[in-house]
């Protein structure tokens, strides 16, 4: 197939994209969980035990399909490593080299033991120590991502200043993809009690805030990245990855000006009769759409040669 | 991407060396990456498997004459591009 001129493996990339988007709703759900849903809702039993539930079975949906696209990326990952087909690669033991001599193949086996310790915990989701140990699989789960792409080839001490602000990347963009999914689901459930406004106003806050400190993570990280795989203006301009990065970026800021209306106009008007409630619940959805977008994108991007190694 | 190579891409040396070393961008994966070095004649004069070490990969060589010496190379990197590429270099008078 070929995008921008760039030649881009279709297959290779929906795996990739819906694994990233499947990984952070998940982690996302129990971050927002732990962060937005479970402070609001503490002295409302009912309808903290409704969201409680609902949220968990996000995390479910989440981590379902990403065992299932991670089978498919390691399939065409191992395909496109050794040539042979991905039914191929099964019988003749390129999977096996892949698996054990590769690094990309050493952290897919960690993430899939860490997705079978995830849905354990969510299994026992009802006790305590269950609902932390999920939380824990999940944010590493995520951060082993960045083991995975173009940070853990970069050489020297460099790397780790490259690998730290990838997972830094991922842990805000799983915050705010989860969140986004959650949050409608918080909303729903909340306007069915009649102690709504505050509670609602409350998660609203709660969520903005983890909202703004994971658009001023990725930001920063995001810079840090750039300037390590692209480097230069130059690099920007000259090189597909650098088109498809900014695209990345202008996906970025129309997100950030959807949540923008709805911290600073909508919330505040939240507690008034009117649309504030609906608006911010259509925000929301594009914001999603957005973000699945922005997967989409990062799909491609790390299938693509950095433009720092082709622009001097 | 191939950043530089030991001996140097189209350089002439006095001396058949003793092995050639590369150097790429990305770290590489020694499972799948390697290099084959064929004189003047057409021989292949590498020994053995190649050897990885980060970014660096070596190769050692037997005794190959004067002449026209050509590395072939395909590496994958840890973020698993495969690239290939091939360049020569001059041994002799």
């Amino acid at each position: 197939m070929n995008w921008f001129g760039a030649e881009i493996d279709g297959p290779m990339v929906v795996a990739r994209a819906v694994h990233f988007a499947a990984t952070a709703t998940t982690a996302g759900a129990l971050m927002f969980r732990a962060v937005v849903a479970e402070p609001a809702l503490r002295s409302d039993g009912k309808t903290g035990v409704v969201v409680d539930r609902r949220i968990r079975d996000l995390a479910w949906a989440g981590l379902a399909v990403a065992l299932v696209s991670g089978v498919g990326w390691l399939l065409l990952q191992t395909s496109a490593m050794s040539g042979q087909t991905c039914g191929e690669v099964v019988v003749s033991g390129a999977l096996i080299t892949v698996l054990n001599e590769t690094q990309f193949g050493l952290v897919t086996e960690i993430r899939f033991v860490l997705a079978l310790a995830l849905a354990i915990c969510l299994a026992y989701d009802r006790l305590l120590l269950p609902r932390w140990l999920a939380l824990g699989a999940a944010l590493c789960l995520v951060a082993a991502i960045a083991w995975t792409g173009h940070a853990a080839s970069t050489p020297h001490k460099l790397g780790y200043l490259h690998l730290t602000a990838d997972a830094l990347h991922l842990y805000a963009a799983a915050a705010w993809t989860g969140g986004l999914m959650s949050l409608p689901l918080l909303l729903k459930a909340v306007r069915h009690d009649r102690a709504a406004a505050r509670t609602e106003l409350d998660a609203v806050r709660r969520f903005s805030l983890l909202g703004m400190t994971g658009v001023a993570t990725l930001v920063l990280t995001g810079i840090i990245n750039a300037w390590i795989l692209v480097g230069s203006f130059r690099g920007l301009i000259a090189t597909d990855y650098g088109w498809i990065l900014l695209l990345k970026i202008a996906l970025f800021c129309a997100m950030v000006g959807f949540a923008a209306v709805n911290r600073f106009w909508l919330t505040p008007r939240l507690a008034l009769p009117g649309n504030a409630l609906r608006n911010l619940t259509r925000n929301t959805k594009a914001e999603i759409a957005l973000a699945l977008l922005v997967f989409a994108v990062v799909g491609v991007l790390g299938t693509l040669h950095p433009a720092a190694h082709l622009v001097k | 991407m191939l950043e530089r190579a030991e001996p140097r891409v189209g350089n002439k040396i006095a001396a058949p060396p003793r092995e050639v070393t590369l150097w790429f961008t990305q770290k590489l994966e020694p499972a799948f990456s390697n290099v084959t070095v064929t004189n003047a004649t057409g021989e292949r004069i590498d020994t053995g498997k190649a050897r990885v070490s980060g970014n660096q990969i070596s190769v050692s060589l037997r005794p190959g004459g004067t002449g026209t010496y050509r590395v072939n190379w395909r590496v994958l990197s840890v973020d698993t591009h495969t690239t290939n590429g091939n360049f020569t270099f001059q041994v002799g008078q």
